[in-house]
């Protein structure tokens, strides 16, 4: 993750910004960051009309005020880099105002500055922040804030869901009347599968030690891999029949057609390997990344659906930073669902999908100040930007992420 | 290659030759070849001229046509229904020259499942007519069913060494149709036609490989229909095959036939298949996962090195998981998350720890990566499965296939992760057969052996020794001969030091639920070559039967001594391994002292030595180690000395303590008519008290009890037998005399109706059945009775055999007219026997008295699986009389029966004593319980 390059892309735009809050999400292999920018007067000439104003955002404030403007923005650091995380948090001076008692724009003694904050990291790494920054993390539970990341992102994003099936991404429509019930699916180091039934009704249905730490962890040990993106890259060019064993293997080239399963289903992932005649280095990198990733997604996909299933629910979203918009690893899981469900269940993907948490996070600072009536403006406003400025956006946000392994984001309210 | 060889199997058309011969006759021997309960497979020398006499009947070839000569016989099996004296005889001939042969060839372990008969033994045949004209069995027509008995055996090796798989098929002449005798036969040529049934993958993959090197057509049979069919038949008929398993304990869980369907098969192979089943034949493949046993296999040869699946298990032992996996505590800093209830060692994410910069695999320990990939994958399919079990409302989950292969901690972390999802609702359970299920269903598709219809009672689950190959490793030896057998044996103990020196183990894991603990069972479990003592052979006895007078056959249980009780283990671990060296002694100096003797004695002393070692580890599971702990099945003390009997014969020991016998037997003998004379002068209830007396006297005489070993060598049989009856003072311990004196006798002038038929089951040779039971089945025979006396079909000890019997009652007879007319009319006397079957002349002169055989070759009795005779020969009695420790205090004790009882026993054991009657060594039982009211 280039996440040097990333921090000098938002410093040059920090010129023109100044933040004001931060959220952080702290996860067994990455520290997800959100955070909000507002925009001073010279970024207002911009001229977006579909600015929302509104600078009370910490003040105890009526609705009529002008919702505050800014962008919010998306950041990432790997767990294990944690100082860098540090630097860049020092760097920027971000937690300026954020607690809750402050008022705009002075600066309040740094032993009361809190940050929202959730993943087992919070709990781990709070004497460090204490320590590194003076600021205290005021822990949000996980789940509830993949929650409310995933609601506030599916009713309030435009083109936030979409399909992804033999290479074709199609965006979903979500109409917020007709969201719920879904099971979403966070695909992390480990994997959790919620049963969401509304705002903060949720319930952790179930989960897998299968997740994307397996495929990093595993895929190091076998091909000595850098990082997490050199991995998925491998994948890319494999040939996982090389090392797992097919239906084909197995019946000699032939279908298993009473059953359904094609010559080319996977019978037994690394089956191959078993083979005496070949140690690791004989296999490629490239094939042993695929077959991981195979296994991996295909699992995750399958005991989602078989979660759905349990509870009777058609749409299962997936997020988390394993998937980081990677075309197989999407597919695989599409596949997964679709297979095992016969093309009832369908697999969805968020375009946000790492930050559900520190959304999350985020959200309950305007729990706090705002008594839940930002999410209501949001609703309202919303469609309106999307319809001109949304688009515009998200193709930006696309390459950005793809880039630098971080995305901006313009969000309207508070 | 099959055509060179071909000579030994002749097989078929010899048999439809010899079939039609006896259908003609229209003849009762072929019925005795039912009867036999197994003998070493090896020993076919011993019975070598019987197998002359069928070649003789097999004369020239008839042909079969077409290629499936088991078609032929589907018509048998349904005229083996009907009640006609007619063709069903034939059956098992029939089904002897179907394929015996099935295998299961799947993407890295071929699994193999052969038949063997049992050798034919046509010794008693006489008595054994006589018997069933006594009894009035007709000719064999009672079953419907067409079995043989004989063995099944369970072999495996790895699919890339196939090769190795198709010398052994070819060096058992497995694919020619039958295995046993005719090797002097060699004009006939072998099947050109012979059809091997197979499933799994391989099946496909492998047909040509089988054709060219072996000459046989594989036909394919459907993965699942085997899996089901396999599963379905171990689950109705096998005592004992399905256990669960938490947290290191197992408990075996016996299913109820009506009440098996629907369940939830998951079958771990390579891949995993997951399938619904609601019936014979019934079922659905509804889920399954690639993450499996190859995964497991593949990943782990490719991290550690590992050379084979069991290092790669083995490893796991001695892992921490903790040094790879991400757990919840790793994420939280130490703390549980436990709003979700999530504990700290929950593992959040499966190898997450190895992302780690700082750490190459060269880093990180085998053991740690073999536990963390076992988990993972284990917990797997446990989450999977219960989805699915959820999914279709089902409770009950079985699991099997070769990943498995009885591993404790495998099935605990299944076990977990079925438990911890379902929340206790969802239950996992095992099987002792795993690994065999799809070859089991191959085999059962042949159909036309009428192996569906088996009972439970008509297999006998035993574990011979010469079983590398049959065991749980995965490929040993074929081992052909005994010789083998023994080398194998001598070697074996040279290495196998480690099955019996204790090993070092890692504290218990942490318990408790919450999340994906490490279950408690995890030990250090060396799996070394003792593996290979697992898997039973099966022994298909169709001739046995469930004891008619059971009042609960469901509810009864033989054993008085649950073993599951590791004290209770304990000791008899020590009294069974003080007594080896004599009983080494004993069984070396039967077959005259040879250096052979000596050399299999040995091997069977560290055969035996090394069973109950294993055994010994069983239950020390409870927080220690354990290898695989349902090897097996639920063990009572009855089935442990059934162990040892079938240890000593496959060494070839088939009789150990036949010149003691002999010897005892004579001097016993010498010394009757004196008692008889003495009983004769008494009074009736003064004789029946010193007839009871003496049984219980008599029951001294036991090589069984290591007390009575020691008195042995202090004085003659007649000494110790005076001595013994002088202390047969009253009260005895448990003593029901009285009631039965009035039940015999009457009271106050009313004179009771005698028996109608009396079962005396035996005991020991010598004293204890000639001075002791046939008193007082004299004195039964003279009041009326009829008397049936129930004898051991095989040897035990010094047990007294139904073979042996005749001989001592028509010795008997020379000095007692009672017992002569009553033998005669029972067929026992050789002399009267042509009278007897002229026309059954002369037999109203005397009640008859009779010889059946138990079916069993234990000093104990399961009365669930008796012979065919006994069980006929009970329709009529109402009285069983049970004597001596083996059948009527380690077993029995507390059996109930439909008709009156009397169990005695002279208590030789100070443990037992004080435990069943709370008394002390040579106190006497006498237990008298009378009909139930119906």
């Amino acid at each position: 993750m280039d996440h040097l390059a990333h921090v000098s892309n938002l410093r040059s735009s920090q010129s023109q910004t100044q933040i004001s809050h931060l959220a952080l999400d702290i996860g067994g292999s990455l520290i997800k960051l959100v955070y909000f920018c507002r925009y001073d007067d010279s970024c207002r000439d911009d001229g977006d009309e579909l600015r929302s104003q509104n600078d009370s955002l910490c003040s105890k404030s009526d609705n009529n005020q002008p919702v505050l403007e800014g962008r919010l923005h998306f950041a990432k650091f790997e767990t294990s880099k944690i100082n860098d995380c540090l630097d860049f948090l020092r760097s920027m001076k971000l937690c300026l105002g954020v607690n809750s008692g402050s008022h705009d724009g002075t600066a309040p003694p740094s032993d009361k500055i809190f940050i929202k904050a959730t993943g087992g990291g919070a709990y781990k790494f709070a004497d460090l922040f204490k320590e590194k920054l003076g600021v205290s993390l005021d822990k949000e539970d996980e789940m509830e804030c993949l929650v409310t990341g995933a609601n506030f992102l599916l009713k309030a994003v435009h083109q936030e869901a979409f399909t992804y099936l033999d290479g074709q991404k199609e965006f979903v429509q979500i109409d917020p009347n007709d969201l719920y019930p879904y099971l979403l699916v966070n695909i992390g180091s480990g994997v959790s599968m919620i049963k969401v039934d509304g705002d903060g009704k949720f319930e952790r249905v179930s989960g897998t030690s299968l997740g994307g730490g397996t495929f990093w962890g595993l895929g190091r040990l076998l091909t000595k891999c850098k990082n997490f993106d050199e991995l998925l890259e491998l994948s890319h060019q494999g040939n996982n029949r090389i090392v797992d064993m097919l239906v084909g293997d197995i019946y000699g080239g032939t279908d298993y057609a009473k059953i359904g399963l094609s010559s080319t289903t996977i019978a037994s992932s690394f089956g191959k390997a078993i083979s005496d005649s070949k140690e690791l280095e004989d296999y490629q990198p490239e094939d042993v990344s695929r077959s991981l990733l195979r296994m991996i997604s295909n699992n995750i996909g399958q005991i989602s659906y078989l979660n759905a299933l349990r509870f009777g629910l058609k749409r299962i979203f997936f997020a988390g930073f394993f998937i980081r918009g990677h075309a197989y690893t999407m597919d695989t899981i599409s596949v997964a669902v679709n297979f095992w469900s016969k093309g009832e269940a369908k697999a969805m993907f968020l375009r946000h999908e790492g930050f559900l948490g520190a959304l999350g996070a985020f959200m309950s600072y305007e729990k706090q100040c705002l008594d839940g009536l930002m999410v209501h403006k949001m609703q309202q406003k919303f469609p309106i930007s999307a319809s001109s400025a949304g688009d515009n956006i998200y193709c930006s946000l696309s390459s950005n992420s793809d880039e630098n392994g971080s995305i901006e984001c313009t969000v309207y309210g508070t | 290659m099959a055509g060179l060889n071909g000579d030994p199997i002749l097989g078929i058309d010899d048999k439809i030759e010899d079939l039609q011969y006896k259908n003609n006759n229209n003849s009762n021997e072929v019925v005795d070849k039912e009867e036999l309960v197994g003998i070493g497979e090896e020993s076919t020398t011993c019975y070598k001229s019987n197998q002359g006499g069928e070649k003789d009947m097999a004369g020239s070839s008839i042909h079969r046509s077409g290629s499936r000569p088991q078609l032929d016989l589907s018509k048998a099996e349904i005229q083996g229904n009907s009640e006609e004296r007619d063709p069903t005889i034939l059956l098992p001939n029939q089904s002897d020259d179907i394929s015996h042969l099935a295998l299961d060839i799947g993407g890295s372990l071929i699994k193999l499942i052969y038949f063997s008969r049992h050798e034919d033994q046509s010794v008693e045949d006489k008595r054994k007519k006589t018997v069933k004209e006594r009894l009035g069995i007709s000719n064999g027509n009672r079953r419907s069913y067409p079995v043989l008995g004989g063995r099944l055996h369970f072999v495996k090796f790895e699919t890339s060494k196939l090769n190795e798989c198709l010398d052994f098929i070819s060096s058992k002449q497995l694919h020619c149709g039958r295995i046993d005798s005719h090797h002097w036969n060699s004009e006939t040529p072998a099947n050109e036609n012979a059809v091997i049934k197979a499933t799994g993958g391989g099946a496909y993959k492998f047909a040509d490989l089988f054709k060219e090197r072996l000459g046989v057509s594989i036909e394919k049979e459907d993965e699942m229909d085997c899996l089901v069919a396999g599963a379905n038949f171990l689950l109705k008929a096998i005592r004992h095959e399905a256990f669960t398993h938490m947290e290191g304990h197992k408990e075996f869980v016996q299913i109820d036939h009506n009440d098996l369907y629907p369940y939830l098969l998951v079958n771990i192979g390579s891949g995993v298949s997951i399938i619904k089943v609601d019936g014979d034949g019934k079922f659905q493949r509804v889920s399954g996962t690639n993450v499996g046993g190859g995964t497991y296999w593949g990943l782990g040869r490719l991290l550690t090195k590992c050379n084979s699946f069991d290092e790669l298990l083995e490893l796991s032992q001695r892992g921490d998981n903790g040094t790879i996996d991400m757990l919840v505590g790793d994420i939280y800093g130490g703390m549980d998350y436990s709003k979700i209830g999530l504990s700290a060692s929950t593992i959040a994410s499966s190898f997450g720890k190895a992302i780690s910069d700082k750490k190459e695999l060269e880093d990180y320990r085998p053991e740690d990566i073999s536990l963390s990939l076992l988990r993972m994958i284990s917990y797997n399919i446990g989450q999977i499965s219960y989805l699915n079990a959820l999914r279709f409302g089902l409770k009950r989950i079985f699991f099997g296939g070769f990943f498995i292969r009885g591993h404790a901690y495998t099935m605990d972390t299944i076990s977990f992760a079925v438990q911890f999802w379902s929340q206790g609702e969802a239950q996992a359970m095992f099987l002792r057969h795993e690994g065999y299920l799809g070859a089991l269903g191959a085999f059962m598709s042949y159909q036309k052996h009428g192996l569906d219809d088996l009972m439970v009672h008509h297999l006998v689950e035993r574990f011979p020794m010469g079983a590398p190959y049959t065991g749980g490793k995965i490929h040993g030896p074929p081992l052909g001969d005994l010789n083998e057998k023994i080398s194998w044996m001598e070697k074996f103990v040279q290495k196998g030091t480690e099955i019996t020196a204790p090993v070092p183990m890692a504290p218990p894991g942490t318990t408790g639920l919450g999340g994906f603990e490490v279950p408690s069972s995890r030990g250090a479990t060396l799996r070394s070559d003792a593996s290979a003592l697992n898997v039973g052979v099966l022994h298909l006895v169709p001739t046995l039967e469930v004891f008619p007078l059971l009042t609960n056959p469901k509810m009864y249980e033989p054993n008085t001594i649950d073993l599951s009780d590791h004290k209770e283990l304990e000791y008899w671990f020590t009294v069974l391994s003080e007594h080896l060296p004599d009983l080494v002694d004993k069984a070396v100096a039967s077959e005259g002292g040879i250096d052979d003797a000596k050399r299999r004695g040995d091997a069977f002393a560290r055969a035996f030595s090394a069973h109950l070692a294993r055994l010994m580890e069983e239950p020390a599971a409870y927080g220690k180690l354990m290898e695989e702990p349902a090897a097996y099945g639920k063990l009572g003390l009855a089935n442990l000395l059934e162990l040892r009997e079938e240890c000593l014969r496959e060494f070839q020991f088939h009789d150990a303590y036949r010149s003691i016998k002999q010897r005892e037997n004579e001097a016993s003998l010498a010394v009757l008519p004196d008692l008889l004379l003495e009983l004769d002068h008494m009074d009736e209830g003064t004789r029946l008290l010193t007839l009871i007396e003496g049984v219980l006297a008599a029951n001294i005489f036991d090589w069984g009890s290591r007390a009575c070993v020691d008195l042995y060598h202090k004085g003659t049989i007649i000494e110790i037998y005076r001595m013994s009856r002088n202390k047969m003072q009253r009260p005895w311990r448990a003593n029901d005399f009285d009631i039965f004196k009035e039940r015999m006798l009457g009271s106050e002038g009313k004179k009771p109706k005698p028996h109608k038929r009396a079962l005396l089951f035996v005991d020991n040779s010598g004293a204890d059945v000639v001075l002791g039971m046939l008193p007082l089945a004299r004195e039964l025979l003279r009041r009326g009775t009829e008397v049936v006396l129930v004898a051991n079909s095989l040897p035990a000890l010094n047990d007294v055999t139904a073979m042996e019997l005749p001989d001592i009652v028509a010795e008997a007879a020379k000095h007692c007219d009672i017992l002569r007319r009553a033998a005669e009319a029972g067929g026992l006397l050789v002399d009267a026997m042509t009278n007897t079957l002229d026309g059954l002349k002369g037999n109203s002169s005397s009640v008859p008295l009779m010889v059946v055989e138990n079916g069993c070759g234990s000093p104990c009795i399961d009365l669930r699986q008796v012979s065919s005779e006994l069980a006929a020969a009970a329709k009529n009695a109402d009285l069983v009389i049970l004597e001596g420790m083996g059948r009527a205090l380690h077993t029995n004790f507390n059996a109930r029966f439909k008709c009156e009882a009397l169990k005695l026993a002279m208590v030789k054991n100070q443990r037992l004593a004080e435990k069943l009657i709370k008394g002390n060594i040579y106190d006497c039982v006498c237990r008298y319980e009378s009909a139930p009211a119906s």
